[in-house]
């Protein structure tokens, strides 16, 4: 800054400072570094600025060290502040780094006592133009470790030992580095010594501080553009403006009174529930370290507290968002047997919140389950919906039982829901609810519970506990069928849908009941059937087949893949599997998919019958253009569907996974 | 330059020996006198700027380039001639990563010293920030330039004008440090991962320490608030005892002598 400018922005503030400007606007200002540069500059004016002594010390004495006191009350006099701010508005100059202390060095506050202060010289000073290096810290702690003589406090020995490694091609030249700097500095003269020392000591306490210290330079992520740099107006600057404005006057708007009445309404109804507004039973842990209030409100706690029955009632999102509410909701429908909407809700959650890979099969499943006819646990949705389901199903992606899922949530809420809070399940529910009482603790007590701090549960833990959980539900599950097919084995295997699906990572419950093999179905040709939809089946499958080996056939690539499925669909037909399992097997995913079921239940090495509804086969006829990546194992006999099935079941997880949804056509025009 | 690659081989080794042993020497000097920079440079802007101390610095930024230059030439040369055998080679590229920090470093100091120096005008001598330091950088500098003693400049009437000179010689020097840096990136391709460092982790503390001067810096080190006072009470304190005890160690033999004679 020129002198000129200098003064003219002093003039500037001193125009700004008036007595009637109030605190907190000045405050606001002085946020941004330079405005504290000229502030700093102001107090380090020998005439005008802060009372400066020197400081002594055993041999010699070191000038320009000022006093805490002398910092504040400068501060207090200049910006017209009271003391309290002129405290924090100091703490702040230190906590940056424009003045460091001498003594007490590793606490970056004033202290508004003699205490001793010296300004920082322009080269520490921070910025954000030159970003603070590491090679800086090692050559730092390299020459530190030099005066100390191998004796670095903790902190800086193991970041020693990181920089070491990580920086191992640079070691010789840091270490050299550091000696020179070494042996230049003592070349000076002993005071000034000392003084660079002290600096830079207090330039790497701001920048790298020590454990447990709250760091002024934290500023979070770094952003693509400065925001204090001037923006140079140019014609795409002013186009974004007009973007902007275009924008903002095109949005939907709300009337004042209906967005405020909304907000307030929220917060009358959250108020009481929010533990930073109001009374936290039995304590608020945040502030007596006491984890009472967590442990009761977990999600599979027996007795659910007051408060949180409470939140039940404020909506539905509220009642399925709080695990333990879902709970209570999935016992009442269970009495009510129309506990397939929610468990058809929790996996299309699941579908949108699982990872790619299981997607496919997820949605596969789901369909098997929920949505076709005849599926074990048919919900009910109105055609249109079903109609848009089914064409996104032939390219299923995360969202595709998005409207579906709104549908089903919908009819929950405003029937199932209602009734809910009616119902003697909640009522019971509410009698039992506990209220813990206030717990006061006395300075000795929070002292206690403050040592006795302890990390929670790790994440791991946790989730495995919740996968067992859900392994448990899933055998304990109520199976409502509203469908019972004769060929649809009423198996508590589709209970894996009534809690929360994730195959690909749940590999427990070793409970899970022996399911059927599937090629020991009986032969939907060789049965006798009395019901047509059979042999309608048996029809389409069968015409389905000839299609395909002719179109296996005739184009003849050489294709592994293709000449598999031809082979496998041969030989499925043979067998009479159901359609589904066809398609099960054919899909190399269901194969993993049968092995993923199978790895539900890794004890059990059978293929379940996935879902034999009599129309799934109808819909999932399969074209054979299979990609060429397309990995299905061959299934020649059954014993290497066995063996494969085996080995698939040590591959948890296969990144490698074509669904031959692409290629499905509906042929099940009906729906 | 060209030399370096018409050498005979059997020369090669007694040559690449000596090569070295050159660019040891040349990398040492350039990474005292970027050391000794540094020390300058955090002057800049305190209380104790002067016109000596940019006159100083500007003679350091000088001998510096020079240095960057030779040494520069002097790597390049040797790391494209594909006939370097391997360790000859492992000690170049040693030598090309302490050049090429010693590069970065000094180019982060010049700017720092651009900007600080257009910041604070030497005209406006109550706008330098009261470090502290008292005593010029000369010693530095003079290690440095590896002269046995600076003359002292008289102070002198800045004029506005070589101010700005000033500036724009330093900005053209960093622009030439750039180019260096990027030349360099660009003709010899080292990787920095397959270069090992021989040294020790640890720095040996150096044998001539100055023991007064430690003593004084600990000191310095150990400095927390409430334990400043009783530690120059205890200091103060065992040195009054120690002349108390000289003295009265004086005052008896005086006595005993007194008594014997």
């Amino acid at each position: 800054m020129q002198a000129a400018s200098l003064n003219l922005l002093s003039k500037h503030l001193v125009g700004m400072v008036t007595p009637t400007s109030r605190p907190l606007l000045l405050l606001h200002i002085f946020i941004f570094p330079f405005q504290a540069e000229m502030i700093l500059l102001e107090m380090q004016d020998p005439n005008t600025g802060v009372r400066s002594q020197p400081q002594r010390l055993v041999i010699t004495t070191i000038p320009h060290a000022i006093t805490g006191e002398d910092i504040v009350t400068w501060l207090a006099d200049r910006l017209q502040i009271d003391v309290q701010e002129a405290r924090s508005f100091g703490s702040m100059l230190v906590a940056l780094g424009y003045i460091y202390p001498l003594q007490d060095h590793k606490r970056l506050v004033i202290k508004p006592d003699t205490s001793l202060y010296r300004f920082q010289t322009p080269y520490f000073w921070p910025t954000q133009q030159w970003p603070v290096e590491d090679t800086d810290y090692a050559i730092y702690l390299a020459k530190r470790n030099i005066r100390k003589k191998g004796l670095l406090e903790l902190y800086e020995q193991e970041q020693y030992n990181r920089l070491h490694k990580w920086m191992n091609h640079k070691w010789d030249f840091i270490v050299m580095q550091a000696k020179e700097q070494y042996r230049a500095a003592k070349e000076r003269k002993k005071p000034d010594r000392v003084v660079f020392d002290c600096q830079e000591r207090a330039y790497w306490v701001v920048h790298r501080p020590p454990p447990g210290t709250v760091s002024a330079m934290d500023y979070g992520l770094d952003r693509r553009t400065d925001p204090n740099a001037d923006e140079t107006q140019t014609s795409d600057y002013y186009e974004r403006i007009m973007i902007f404005t275009q924008q903002a006057i095109m949005r939907p708007r709300v009337k004042s009174s209906v967005s405020i009445g909304a907000l307030v309404k929220h917060c009358a109804t959250y108020i009481g529930h929010d533990p930073f507004l109001s009374a936290c039973l039995p304590s608020n842990p945040w502030l007596t370290d006491d984890t009472t209030y967590w442990n009761l409100n977990m999600s599979n706690v027996e007795t659910p507290t007051k408060m949180r029955v409470e939140r039940w009632t404020f909506s539905f999102k509220e009642l399925l968002s709080d695990p333990r509410g879902r709970d209570d909701f999935r016992l009442f429908l269970k009495k009510e047997f129309s506990g397939e909407n929610l468990a058809f809700w929790e996996g299309c959650e699941d579908l949108k919140w699982g990872t790619a890979a299981t997607m496919k099969e997820k949605a596969e499943q789901i369909y098997k389950t929920f949505l076709a006819r005849g599926a074990p646990r048919w919900i009910n949705i109105d055609g249109k919906t079903m109609e848009v389901t089914m064409k996104g199903l032939k390219h299923p992606h995360r969202y595709v039982l998005d409207a579906a899922q709104t549908h089903i949530y919908m009819l929950m809420k405003k029937d199932s829901y209602g009734r809910y809070l009616k119902s003697p399940v909640f009522k019971d529910t509410v009698k039992k609810a506990i209220r813990p009482e206030e717990h006061k603790f006395n300075d000795a007590q929070l002292e206690q519970n403050a040592r006795n701090r302890r990390p929670s549960l790790s994440p791991i833990i946790l989730r495995q506990q919740e996968q067992e959980l859900r392994a448990k539900m899933a055998a304990n599950a109520p199976v409502d069928i509203t469908q019972l097919c004769r060929f649809t084995t009423p198996v508590p295997h589709f209970s894996v849908y009534s809690g929360i699906i994730d195959p690909p990572s749940s590999n427990t419950s070793p409970s899970l009941p022996f399911l059927p093999h599937t090629p020991i179905c009986p032969s939907p040709i060789s049965v006798a059937l009395d019901s047509t939809s059979a042999s309608e089946r048996r029809l389409e499958a069968s015409e389905g087949e000839g299609e395909q080996n002719t179109e296996a056939r005739v184009p003849d690539r050489g294709n592994v893949s293709k000449s598999r499925v031809a082979l496998s669909l041969r030989r499925l037909l043979k067998r009479g599997c159901s359609p589904s399992a066809m398609f099960a097997s054919l899909s190399p995913k269901c194969h993993t998919a049968a092995a993923t079921s199978s790895r539900i239940q890794p004890i059990t090495p059978d293929e379940p019958s996935q879902a034999p509804p009599r129309r799934t086969g109808n819909f999932f006829q399969i074209k054979v253009d299979i990609p060429p990546e397309c990995r299905i194992y061959p299934i020649e006999s059954e014993d290497e569907e066995e063996e494969n099935r085996l080995a698939s079941e040590e591959v948890v997880g296969t990144e490698e996974i074509i669904c031959p949804w692409e290629s499905l056509t509906q042929q099940n025009g009906t729906g | 330059m060209p030399l370096v690659n018409n050498k005979v081989g059997d020369d090669c080794t007694s040559c690449s020996g000596e090569a070295l042993a050159e660019g040891k020497a040349l990398v040492d000097s350039l990474i005292k006198v970027v050391a000794c920079y540094r020390h300058l440079a955090a002057c800049v802007g305190g209380s104790m700027d002067s016109l000596q101390l940019r006159d100083e610095l500007r003679q350091m930024r000088q001998k510096a380039q020079n240095l960057a230059t030779a040494l520069c030439h002097h790597l390049t040369g040797h790391l494209r001639d594909k006939s370097l055998p391997e360790e000859q080679r492992k000690e170049m590229e040693l030598l090309w990563v302490a050049f090429s920090s010693s590069l970065e470093l000094l180019h982060v100091d010049i700017c720092k010293v651009l900007k600080i120096s257009s910041n604070f005008s030497l005209a406006n001598s109550a706008s330098l920030v009261q470090t502290g330091v008292q005593g010029g950088g000369s010693e530095v500098a003079a290690r440095a330039l590896s002269l046995p003693d600076l003359n002292q400049t008289q102070a002198r009437i800045l004029p506005p004008s070589l101010e700005t000179e000033e500036h724009s010689t330093m900005e053209r020097e960093i622009a030439q440090i750039d180019h260096m840096i990027d030349d360099m990136e660009m003709k010899v391709n080292v990787l920095r991962w397959t270069v090992e460092p021989h040294g020790p982790q640890y720095a040996d503390p150096l044998s001539s320490t100055d023991s007064a001067s430690l003593a004084l810096v600990s000191v310095v080190e150990e400095q927390p608030g409430p334990r400043l006072q009783p530690l120059c009470q205890r200091s103060h304190v065992f040195v009054l005892l120690l002349l108390f005890a000289v003295i009265l160690v004086a005052v008896t033999l005086s006595v005993c002598v007194s008594l014997f004679s």
